[in-house]
């Protein structure tokens, strides 16, 4: 069976995506590993989307996803490992090792937590070491953690932290912090929270659990060390776009090369829409908007072809 | 039926996943948050040596995460 429509992925561009296709009557599948993206994990309530003052991200992806759910529309939660161009369209494998075949493709999957490439740092994973605060922040009740990275992912992470854990140290690796004034001054005033600038993470230490981290001080270049329970890395995303090599072109930041009107790649017939493009703006209604751009353009891209 | 026990958070994406995917394949679990249960919460620890959720007991097995092909193994679930 051949769809009209693959959606990789289903955090606010795929959804959107997905809601648009099957309103203009396409046969579409959205293969995603989960609901929500990035918005689904965000610490604080997200307020700058129109029509909501407040709401908590978890929130805001479940209604998103029950729109998509009341709509026609196939999903499979699936991770997707390879697509490849054929003659009438794209052949997309995925890791559970089913393939599926569409005639248009809208690429989705946003963007992963960043690592941090340091020693430990994936031996204690799940043990201390986390990428999703909202997650695992709650079973750090009374303990000592350290927020990696002094951005506004990394404040509103102590943010988040601040009504569970006893103390938390914020490392950032530049002279100054860079999030924003409203989100430095709640943690300033928790009166938990230490931020050290000019911090390197070096290495994450302990033995079932972490139990420390080291830290280069780059203004003395002496090491320091820090004892914590939990390492919550906060330095930034990766677009998720290594499956689609050879498909289309990427920046230095492994960004997909659109086309601004369409979201069309380099490939007739193939989209990008959200994080994982080049679009300056990492927002959640920017990833919404370009999810509706491109089925737009996939639908007239689909028009066309059948002409 | 197994009997299932998911370990999670309130506010965990692949938690809501894990739970949406048995619901779908009509399996019944009982769902513990262990941010408001110490007692889950060290039990969770102990017995999966791991300090981030989700974590599942299928019949005594602990999976770790929302590890969906060892999950659809344990309970035989065909795709």
């Amino acid at each position: 069976m051949t769809y009209d429509l693959i959606i990789i992925g289903g955090g606010p561009a795929g959804m959107t995506a997905g809601i648009y296709a099957s309103r203009l009557g396409l046969k579409t599948l959205l293969i995603t590993k989960s609901f929500g993206g990035q918005i689904a994990k965000k610490a604080v309530d997200i307020e700058n989307y129109p029509g909501f003052e407040k709401i908590s991200g978890l929130k805001l992806a479940q209604k998103m996803e029950n729109h998509l759910k009341s709509l026609e529309i196939e999903t499979k939660i699936d991770e997707t490992g390879r697509v490849e161009k054929k003659a009438n369209g794209f052949l997309v494998f995925t890791k559970n090792k089913k393939s599926y075949l569409a005639k248009a493709v809208i690429l989705a999957s946003g963007a992963d937590p960043r690592p941090l490439e340091v020693p430990g740092e994936k031996e204690f994973l799940g043990k201390g070491v986390s990428y999703c605060s909202v997650c695992d922040g709650p079973l750090f009740k009374d303990k000592v953690v350290a927020v990696i990275g002094g951005g506004n992912a990394g404040f509103e992470t102590a943010i988040f932290l601040i009504k569970i854990a006893k103390k938390i140290y914020i490392l950032e690796s530049g002279p100054e912090v860079k999030a924003f004034e409203a989100n430095q001054n709640i943690v300033k005033q928790s009166g938990k929270a230490e931020i050290i600038i000019n911090a390197v993470l070096k290495e994450i230490e302990g033995n079932k659990f972490v139990n420390s981290i080291i830290y280069e001080d780059r203004e003395t270049g002496g090491k320091k060390e820090l004892k914590v329970d939990g390492v919550f890395v906060e330095v930034g995303y990766h677009p998720a776009t290594s499956y689609v090599k050879g498909l289309v072109d990427f920046n230095e930041r492994d960004e997909i090369v659109v086309e601004f009107e369409t979201c069309q790649t380099k490939t007739a017939g193939l989209f990008a829409a959200g994080d994982l493009n080049i679009g300056p703006f990492k927002q959640i209604i920017t990833a919404a908007g370009e999810g509706a751009k491109a089925a737009l353009a996939a639908y007239n891209y689909l028009q066309k072809k059948a002409e | 039926m197994a009997k299932i026990r998911i370990f999670s958070t309130p506010a965990c994406p692949y938690c809501v996943t894990l739970k949406e995917f048995l619901r779908e394949n009509n399996f019944s679990f009982e769902d513990i948050d262990v941010s408001q249960d110490k007692n889950s919460l060290d039990e969770m620890i102990e017995k999966s040596g791991q300090f981030g959720v989700p974590v599942v007991d299928i019949d005594g097995q602990i999976v770790v995460g929302f590890n969906r092909e060892k999950i659809s193994k344990l309970l035989n679930i065909n795709e």
